[in-house]
C-alpha cells in the first residue's frame, strides 16, 4: 500500500527508500546484547571504585602472571550490568574481549559490579580444570567479599586477583621484578615463534605490495602491531599503562562462580 | 557441438555448474555450518553429562544430613535415571520428537535438582559442610555452562537453518546436500521457566 502511494512520486525517490528500507532493519533488528566496554589494559576500572596505585598495582601483577604462566587474567569494574545476570555478563565480555590465548583459552577475569553489589570469577575453557569452580568460590567467599562487606573494594580486588595468580602458579609479590628484565623473559623460549612472526611479516609486506594499495613498507610496522602478536605470553605491556594489551582470541562458557555482599 | 547436443547429464552438470557459479562460491558453507551445529550439539550433551556426573555425590552428601528429605532425593536419582536410560537416537537434531523428550528428561533432573537444593536450605549442618559447598558451586557452574551451551546451539543452529532454507544455500543443498536437514533448537522460554533457581 505504502509503495504505491510511493510510486506516484518520482521512480528515483522509491529506490532510495526501498534501498534505505533494506539497510536499516539488519542492525536495528539485532538482538540487542550489553554494551561492554573498551579493553583499556589488565585492569578496567570503568566504576571507578580502585585507587592509581591499585590500578598500577593489579597491571604489574597481572603481566608478571602473564609472563611466567602465559594466562591472561583481567580486572574490570562495572558501572552496571544493564539488566543481566552478572554470569550472562560475564562470559561475553570474555569472548568480545578475547581474553587468553587463542585456541587454548587460558583466562580469566575477575569482574566486580559495585552498584548490583555482585562479584564473578569468570574462567576460561582452558583453566577450568585449574581455577575450578569451587576454588573460584573459595576465593570468593574468603578474600573477596570479606573486604567488600567492610567497604574495602580495594583490598578485596588485589586480595581476590592475587589469589586467583597464585592458584594459576604465578608469584603475586614478584611485581616489582625490573621492567627490562621482563621484557626478554617473554622472548627467551621462542625464538621459533619470533622467527615465525618474521616470517609471517615478510610475507604480509610482501603480499601487501603485490596488491598494493599506497606503500607497503613506506608506512612502518608501527599501524599493524595488533596483527603480529596474537597470542598470549608476549610482553606487550611494559610498566603501567602502557597500552597495546589485548586479548588473545581465548573463549569461555560458564565456568567459575560469583558472589554478592 | 551446442549444448543441445550433450548427453543429458553432462548437461545437467553444466547447468549444475553455472548454478553453483552463481551462488557465489558458497559450496562449503552448509557443510561448515552443519558441523558447527553438530559441535555446539555436543557441548550441551557434554554439559549435560557434567550434571548428571554430579549427582550422585551430591545425593550421598545430602542424604548424610538430610534423610528425612526421602522424597526429593528419590525424585532426583529417578529423573537421573530416567533421563539416562533415554536412548539418543542418532537423528536427534532432525527429530522433533526424541528432540523434545530429550529436552524434557533433562528439565525435569534440573527442576528435581532445584528442590533438592531448595530444602537443603533447612538444614544449617549440611549447609556449612565444605563438601556440599563445593558440589553446590559445580552445580551452580554447570547450569550456567549448561545455560551457554545451549545459547550456543540455539545461535549456530539459527545460522544454519537460515543458510539451508535461504536462496543460495537452497540451491546448493539441492544440488549437492539433498540428505541435509532444518535442525531442531531449543525452546528458551521453556528452559527460562523450567531452570531451576538456585540461589545461596
Amino acid at each position: 500500500m505504502r509503495l504505491r502511494i510511493a510510486s506516484q512520486g518520482s521512480i528515483g525517490y522509491v529506490r532510495w527508500w526501498l534501498l534505505a528500507v533494506l539497510l536499516l532493519p539488519p542492525t536495528a533488528g539485532l538482538a540487542a546484547g550489553p554494551d561492554f566496554p573498551q579493553l583499556t589494559g589488565r585492569v578496567v576500572d570503568q566504576a571507578g571504585i580502585l585507587t592509581p596505585s591499585t590500578r598500577s598495582g593489579l597491571t604489574e601483577m597481572l603481566a608478571q602472571c602473564e609472563q611466567t604462566t602465559g594466562q591472561q587474567v583481567v580486572v574490570v569494574t562495572l558501572g552496571s550490568l544493564q539488566g543481566y545476570p552478572i554470569e550472562d555478563f560475564g562470559y561475553q565480555l570474555g569472548r568480545k574481549w578475547g581474553i587468553g590465548e587463542k585456541g587454548k583459552n587460558t583466562g580469566a577475569l575477575l569482574i566486580v559490579a559495585p552498584n548490583e553489589r555482585k562479584v564473578r570469577i569468570e574462567v576460561g575453557y582452558g583453566l577450568e580444570g585449574t581455577l575450578t569452580d569451587a576454588a573460584s568460590r573459595t576465593i570468593i567467599e574468603r578474600e573477596i567479599l570479606p573486604n567488600f562487606r567492610s567497604g574495602d573494594f580495594n583490598g578485596g580486588v588485589i586480595a581476590g586477583a592475587a589469589a586467583i595468580v597464585t592458584l594459576l602458579g604465578g608469584n603475586p609479590s614478584a611485581a616489582g621484578a625490573p621492567p627490562n628484565e621482563r621484557a626478554t623473559n617473554g622472548f627467551e623460549g621462542s625464538p621459533w615463534t619470533m622467527l615465525i612472526l618474521l616470517a609471517v611479516f615478510i610475507i604480509f609486506l610482501m603480499l601487501r605490495n603485490r596488491f598494493g594499495q599506497r606503500s607497503g613498507i613506506g608506512r612502518g610496522m608501527g599501524a599493524y602491531p595488533p596483527v603480529f602478536f596474537p597470542g598470549g605470553g608476549f610482553p606487550r605491556e611494559r610498566g603501567e599503562g602502557g597500552g597495546g594489551f589485548s586479548g588473545g582470541g581465548g573463549s569461555f562458557g560458564g565456568g567459575g562462580a560469583s558472589g554478592s555482599w | 557441438m551446442s549444448l543441445k547436443q550433450l548427453p543429458s547429464p553432462a548437461r545437467l552438470s553444466i547447468v549444475a555448474l553455472v548454478l553453483l557459479g552463481l551462488s557465489g562460491c558458497g559450496v562449503n558453507t552448509l557443510p561448515t555450518l552443519d558441523e558447527q551445529v553438530k559441535a555446539a550439539w555436543s557441548e550441551v550433551l557434554n554439559q549435560y553429562q557434567r550434571r548428571s556426573d554430579l549427582i550422585p555425590n551430591l545425593v550421598e552428601t545430602v542424604k548424610g544430613y538430610a534423610k528425612q528429605e526421602q522424597t526429593t532425593l528419590t525424585a532426583v536419582i529417578e529423573a537421573r535415571a530416567k533421563a539416562t536410560q533415554m536412548t539418543i537416537p542418532a537423528d536427534i537434531l532432525s527429530n522433533p520428537g526424541a528432540f523434545h523428550q530429550f529436552e524434557q528428561s533433562q528439565a525435569a533432573i534440573g527442576g528435581a535438582l532445584g528442590r533438592l537444593l531448595a530444602v537443603s536450605e533447612k538444614y544449617p549442618d549440611l549447609k556449612s559442610n565444605q563438601n556440599f559447598l563445593a558440589l553446590q558451586s559445580q552445580l551452580e557452574g554447570t547450569e550456567n555452562r549448561i545455560a551457554i551451551a545451549r545459547r550456543d546451539y540455539i545461535g549456530t543452529v539459527q545460522t544454519y537453518n537460515t543458510e539451508l532454507r535461504t536462496i543460495p544455500g537452497r540451491w546448493v543443498a539441492s544440488l549437492l546436500y539433498p540428505n541435509l536437514k532444518v535442525r531442531e533448537t531449543f525452546n528458551i522460554s521453556e528452559q527460562a521457566k523450567e531452570a531451576p533457581k538456585v540461589t545461596f
